[in-house]
């Protein structure tokens, strides 16, 4: 999982998530699915994973993903296979009161 | 900042955007702290008077997820965990919103969450176990959610005795346990039927029970604001009893309307409520704002309003929304959803306005540094 399989990716990581990030908003790893990614952006900062997975390991129901420039929020995150050089945003939905 | 000492009042305002405290040594002239927890929604935070100035609040991101944050310096530092309370895998569900806390009598933190759902944790809400024998209850697939959700909003430990719990969950009813959450029955007879001229004559049919609060002095009397109407009971009652002399009934369910429930500190029989219209229209009644006292056990209710707006006060006040302090005389602090916070340092006889243009007051709690 995470450095050991996959291609390199980018991940972007949202402003509200980048006090778990030291301030970093973009993130170089390498991972084979989405599950990985997540899982190796946890790795290398803790609590990162609980922020966007639910109790069942899907994406929380207002957070949402794309590679490139494809929705892929409505998946489980590790259906989602990556490429090197996929982009990978997380951000929050244009939800709220 | 100024500073908070050993014997300060201390009120801690949850908000639909944040976390907002105060504190004071005559409850005259307030300081105040935050707002933290930026966008966050704190539906409960609470003061730990036996650790002076720890405080624990329930942080809840509609987008990020929910975790307890914790403060040993009254909100000078956060301490954030990693991770909140969840179910387990095989349940299906997740953790979406966190309601009350509330400490247990073994210096433990219990948080009720939303779907409804009790934990435990031993190290301040850092990692937290789930009550399994109420969160995969059998039968829990028809609980059904009140208009806030099905959420588990009252926690009642039993002073002296950790077996003993009450808990309250909308609108799936009151649970009780005797073996410290092994095993739970319901306790909801009593209750009216919506809208008929009956009672619940069993204990197993759910009810949707707003808030519960404990005598100060006799901890088997639990009084109860239920959506349909005020209630009391204790040791050795077959079913609650309704207690609503002298409060407004309800068009639609026959009985007294509203969500908050307070108990005095120290005076036996006391307690404080806030009755609204009814479901239909949840606010003040004729946009006057009242906090209703019972001296009695609920035999009667008088209604106070020194202080308190009486036009044109056209808001709700939250389950959460109304505590009392342990002073005496005791301060009686109520939170409304327009943003207003009204406090009284006379046992509620008289009001003053203490903050206004909050954001929606969702909880409020107080307490005194160092306890009392």
């Amino acid at each position: 999982m995470g450095d050991a399989s996959g291609g390199s990716i980018e991940v972007y990581v949202p402003y509200p998530l980048r006090g778990l990030t030291n301030g970093i908003g973009t993130v170089e790893i390498r991972a084979a699915d989405l599950g990985q990614a997540i899982a190796e952006l946890n790795r290398r900062f803790p609590g990162l994973a609980y922020r966007i997975l639910d109790d069942q390991g899907r994406l929380r129901r207002f957070v949402n993903a794309f590679v490139n420039d494809e929705p892929v929020s409505h998946l489980s995150p590790n259906d989602v296979p990556l490429r090197t050089g996929d982009v990978v945003t997380i951000l929050p939905s244009v939800a709220g009161g | 900042m100024a500073a908070v000492k050993k014997g300060d009042t201390v009120v801690l305002v949850g908000t639909r955007k944040g976390l907002f405290l105060f504190h004071s040594r005559d409850r005259k002239r307030w300081s105040s702290r935050g707002p933290y927890f930026e966008g966050d929604t704190i539906r409960h935070a609470i003061l730990d008077p036996d650790k002076g100035k720890t405080v624990f609040a329930g942080v809840t991101s509609e987008h990020w997820g929910p975790v307890v944050a914790r403060s040993t310096d009254f909100g000078g530092k956060w301490s954030i965990p990693k991770e909140g309370p969840r179910f387990s895998k095989e349940s299906g569900i997740s953790v979406t919103k966190l309601w009350q806390l509330q400490k247990g009598p073994e210096d433990d933190l219990y948080v009720g969450v939303e779907p409804a759902g009790l934990f435990r944790s031993e190290d301040d809400g850092a990692t937290w176990s789930s009550d399994d024998g109420l969160n995969y209850r059998e039968g829990r697939e028809k609980w059904e959610p009140g208009g806030g959700g099905l959420c588990l909003h009252t926690i009642l430990p039993y002073p002296g005795d950790s077996k003993r719990m009450l808990v309250g969950i909308s609108a799936a009813g009151i649970f009780a346990t005797k073996d410290a959450g092994e095993s739970w029955s319901m306790y909801d007879a009593g209750i009216r039927w919506y809208g008929k001229q009956k009672l619940y004559d069993r204990e197993d049919l759910s009810t949707c029970v707003h808030k519960m609060v404990r005598d100060p002095q006799d901890p088997a009397i639990v009084y109860q604001q239920n959506h349909a109407g005020m209630y009391r009971r204790t040791r050795g009652d077959p079913a609650w009893k309704i207690i609503e002399n002298g409060l407004p009934i309800s068009k639609s369910t026959g009985g007294a309307f509203g969500f908050p429930i307070a108990a005095h500190p120290h005076d036996r029989a006391t307690a404080y409520a806030v009755p609204l219209v009814g479901d239909y229209n949840r606010v003040t009644p004729g946009g006057a704002m009242a906090v209703t006292r019972t001296t009695d056990g609920g035999k009667h209710w008088t209604k106070m309003t020194k202080g308190l707006p009486q036009r044109g006060a056209w808001f709700t006040v939250l389950r959460e929304g109304l505590r009392t302090d342990s002073n005496d005389p005791a301060g009686v602090y109520v939170g409304t959803t327009t943003g207003q916070l009204y406090n009284s340092r006379d046992d509620g006889n008289s009001w003053q306005l203490m903050a206004d243009h909050l954001p929606q007051v969702q909880s409020v709690e107080a307490g005194i540094v160092g306890g009392r």
